[in-house]
């Protein structure tokens, strides 16, 4: 029997949805509670799909997921890590030691301040020691820290150019205090110091939990007979092997958007455009740049704390299916913020209750005419209620409703003109789809409603590597060269063939303000698991 | 309390001051992004040693110019080279007090009190970072109200005060003198190769004067204006009332300065002329926004070098250097910078005419239009928007 069965989940703040395909046919869709604990709720989404018996679990060859156990834990601040945090930099960046800005039960919840050993060391951006590295100051640091700490997170200066400090560090706190899991800041982002610092011990602090989820996961797949690798989905898109994935869970913060772009670009065939996904209480606007989301260049805020990590550059507006419009007589005074949310089959008109949604609006003005086999309820079970509504009033809240979605797609545009736009999510019915402003073409693919879902289960592995070149001495070529073998090294490690790893952009950055033809070179590059 | 910095108060005489906390100096930081004119850069590294002094238990106060004894020494601390290489290597916790120090020992004297060199991004607030450490007051004054590229563009120089001698600092205690007497450009030139040398960012202690040269040279109260701007945007955003209007009104009522608003749109084009930053120390081009409600059909255009420079609307000039522009979210009120602006960006312009001390002859051949290539006489903003004024 052939194993080409594809099983993906996509965990949301109130569903998870799950989709099992082979190849681009979808055999089977379910949607579960989000559970506290998320691991549940993705078991429980699984045997949904099971039940369905469409196919053998002897057929699935890849389980996959977009998940938000790390993203929960940072905000919960729960299961966290104690993190022994070391900063290469001592005597510069004294000033702001490590935690600085950090909401106070997050700092807590991590081991506090005693944990942090700003040391002597760092690199200037031309490669020379700011200072030698003090190796004896980060031996007497593990004899403090022995034992209390469950993981490590290492920052040097300017490493995202010069590692060599922050791997020695590494080496010798593997030999103090053995194995213990380190994170390197030169593998979580790129430079800013204190952001890329605040994502490192980020990282190092939700090591436990996703090592755990991952763990969980893998013995439910095993009770229930799947025979399959684990993949989880990182925040460009793309996945990593669950393995790899529990050493880098910072990358699976804001998966979930991502995967949904994949996901449109993957049923649509559209590799440039927008995306535009509609919840119930909100909807995200992403950009398709060559088939993967664009990157955000501002920084991105989790639980408090200010990080880099490489991030859809993402939009949400207070639009959803549940979004509340609110009228004095015949007169619409605003649309949302608020949303009755999952409540909309007990409050909005369409299902008899007292109050007027985008749901409605879309069902009054006749866009949304059809009920998504992920619902259980009727898309209105009360049409009159709907049909009794004033007809100016349908008017201007459609008109409202247009207006919002134009203005977010075209504040994500960075040039004029129009785009193509996928409307994806189980709300894509509900918001208006023709003449709209800055829009060439709404493209909506089949089971556009658990795109994120399907998106998951594309199983192409991301990676990236940077790397320094002084172009006065190296040749260009031979330098970007250097650092693509290093792209395909870290996407071997996160799951993928080899011989399939091709390179998606390089980039090159000159240093500002600086003498000399110094560049920073970004390769980002994607490879398949399967030949 | 016994900090130092209560008995120098006694010691003046001085019973009026204002306690800086942490949410004056968030205040204060956001007010001074508006009237850094897009420039200055990112304000966090500052904000957050500020932040971290105060954590510390340290006592930051501000005090009024006219209040200071005419004798004693101030000094502008500051942090000068490439933004990059700062985000990147934040500075030693006493890297400005060693300057200050090295300061004290060439000038002779010790140092009475702080004084912000600019309005945004880092060095408007190191100034009270330094303070804290220091157990010195803060000025209430800077040498500009707004950000400019260069260390001499400052009110300071355009009333006789100089630069010289200013203390270049690294964080591995490397220590240079910069004295070229009045030559105030020499001294920019010679302290940016410094910070190259040192790997890309110098902390200097600058601008050393008396107590009665800062009566005189100063832009007075500049950070009780900015103050005033940040708690206007903060109480427009609480209670959801529009930023500019609030904005506007407190800088006419608390400080009688006259701000007006002149364009609503959204950038459409941004052209950048790659290589400035290389060949002059500036990043340089020209945004287009397309006006949107009451401003339909308008278009504003907007050159800038570091900052905005000159703004044209329907091609006509409407505001040329020294004088402010600032573009800042209709909805926030959060200012827009050059180095972080984006295509559809939607933002109101606001206008704000330059203190006096920026105005005279020798500032606007400093700091005018022609100081920046544009071969046109500088006319007062006010004289530019008189028939377009609402």
């Amino acid at each position: 029997m052939a194993k080409d069965v594809r099983i993906g989940f996509d965990v949301g703040g109130t569903f998870t949805d799950g989709v099992m395909l082979r190849g681009k046919e979808v055999l089977a869709k379910a949607k579960a509670l989000t559970t506290d604990d998320v691991t549940t709720g993705i078991i429980n989404a699984l045997d949904v799909l099971l039940r369905t018996k469409k196919a053998e679990v002897s057929e699935i060859s890849l389980v996959s997921l977009g998940t938000t156990h790390t993203t929960n834990a940072i905000i919960e601040r729960k299961n966290l890590n104690k993190v022994g945090i070391f900063r290469l930099g001592a005597p510069a960046t004294t000033a702001i030691p490590p935690l600085t800005g950090w909401p106070e039960d997050l700092k807590a919840a991590i081991g506090g301040a005693e944990n942090i050993f700003i040391v002597r060391g760092g690199k200037e951006y031309d490669g020379r020691d700011v200072v030698p590295l003090d190796e004896e100051a980060i031996r007497s640091a593990c004899a403090k820290i022995k034992g209390k700490v469950d993981s490590i997170a290492i920052t040097g200066v300017f490493s995202p150019m010069i590692p060599d400090q922050e791997e020695r560090t590494a080496e010798i706190i593997r030999e103090e205090l053995g194995d213990i899991p380190i994170t390197l800041s030169n593998h979580i982002a790129s430079i800013s110091l204190l952001e890329r610092e605040n994502s490192t011990i980020l990282n190092a602090s939700v090591i436990t939990v996703m090592r755990r989820a991952v763990e969980a996961l893998k013995k439910a797949a095993k009770e229930r007979g799947i025979e399959a690798p684990l993949f989880i989905v990182q925040n460009d898109g793309t996945v990593m092997s669950a393995d790899y994935a529990v050493n880098y869970p910072i990358f699976t913060v804001a998966s979930g958007p991502a995967a949904s772009v994949r996901g449109a670009v993957y049923l649509s065939g559209i590799d440039n455009g927008v995306v535009v996904d509609i919840g119930g209480t909100s909807t995200d606007v992403a950009y398709i740049v060559n088939g993967f989301p664009r990157e955000s260049s501002i920084t991105v805020t989790i639980g408090g704390v200010k990080t880099n990590i490489r991030c859809p550059d993402l939009m949400s507006i207070a639009l959803g299916g549940g979004t509340i419009v609110k009228t004095k007589g015949n007169e619409v005074i605003a649309h949302g913020p608020e949303s009755v949310g999952y409540n909309l089959v007990r409050l909005g008109k369409s299902f008899g209750g007292p109050i007027i949604t985008t749901h409605d609006i879309a069902v009054a003005r006749g866009i949304l005419d059809k009920k998504l086999d992920i619902f259980d309820t009727d898309f209105a079970p009360h049409i009159d209620k709907v049909k009794a509504l004033d007809k100016d009033l349908v008017e201007a809240a459609y008109k409202m409703i247009k207006n919002t979605l134009e203005v977010a797609v075209d504040q994500m545009k960075t040039v004029a003109g129009n785009v193509k736009a996928i409307f994806v999510g189980g709300g894509a019915l509900v918001v208006p789809r023709e003449n709209l402003e800055g829009i060439s073409e709404v493209v909506m693919p089949p089971h556009f409603e658990v795109c994120g879902a399907i998106g998951t289960t594309i199983a192409e592995i991301g990676a990236y590597a940077e790397g320094v070149a002084d172009l006065e001495i190296e040749d260009r070529d031979a330098a970007i060269n250097k650092v693509i073998e290093k792209a395909k090294d870290e996407a071997e490690k996160a799951g993928a063939i080899r011989d399939t790893v091709e390179v998606l952009d390089v980039e090159e950055i000159p240093f500002a303000y600086m003498p000399g033809k110094r560049e920073k070179i970004r390769i980002r590059v994607k490879g398949k698991i399967f030949e | 309390m016994s900090n130092k910095v209560f008995e120098t108060l006694e010691k003046w005489g001085i019973k009026n001051y204002k306690i800086i906390d942490k949410q004056a100096v968030k205040e204060i930081t956001l007010g001074a992004s508006i009237l850094a004119t897009g420039g200055g850069g990112d304000p966090e590294i500052g904000l957050l040693w500020a932040y971290k002094v105060l954590d510390e238990g340290k006592t930051v106060v501000m005090i009024d110019p006219m209040d200071i004894p005419d004798d004693i020494l101030v000094a502008s601390p500051a942090c000068l080279g490439a933004p990059v290489v700062l985000t990147e290597k934040p500075p030693s916790y006493d890297v400005l007090n060693n300057a200050i120090r090295k300061l004290e020992q060439y000038w002779g004297k010790k140092l009475g009190a702080t004084i912000p060199i600019e309005c945004g991004g880092v060095n408007s607030t190191v100034a009270y970072a330094a303070a804290g450490e220091f157990e010195v007051p803060v000025i209430d004054v800077d040498g500009m109200n707004r950000a400019f590229p260069e260390l001499q563009m400052t009110s300071w120089v355009t009333n006789g005060v100089n630069a010289s001698p200013t203390v270049s600092c690294d964080d591995r205690g490397n220590v240079t003198v910069i004295d070229t007497g009045d030559d105030n450009k020499m001294a920019e030139n010679i302290a940016r190769r410094v910070a190259m040398a040192y790997g890309g960012i110098s902390w200097i202690a600058t601008y050393p004067m008396t107590g009665k040269q800062v009566k005189e040279a100063s832009i007075l109260n500049s950070q009780s204006i900015a103050w005033e701007l940040g708690k206007a945007v903060y109480r427009a955003r609480e209670k959801h009332l529009d930023p500019v209007k609030e904005m506007l009104d407190s800088l006419k009522a608390t400080r009688n300065v006259t701000g007006m608003k002149v364009f609503k749109g959204k950038i459409v084009d941004i052209s950048r002329e790659f290589g400035g930053e290389s060949t002059k120390g500036f990043s340089l081009g020209r945004i287009k926004m397309e006006g949107l409600d009451e401003y339909k059909g308008s278009v504003a255009e907007i050159d800038f070098q570091n900052e905005w420079l000159v703004l044209r609307i329907d091609g006509r000039v409407r505001c040329l250097p020294p004088d402010l522009i600032a573009i800042v979210d209709s909805e926030t009120g959060e200012p827009i910078r050059t180095d972080i602006m984006k295509y559809g960006y939607r933002g109101s312009i606001i206008l704000i005419p330059a203190h006096e001390r920026m105005r005279t002859p020798k500032g606007i051949q400093l700091f005018g239009p022609g100081y920046f290539g544009y071969d046109m006489d500088y006319v007062p903003v006010e004289e530019l928007n008189k028939e377009v004024a609402k």
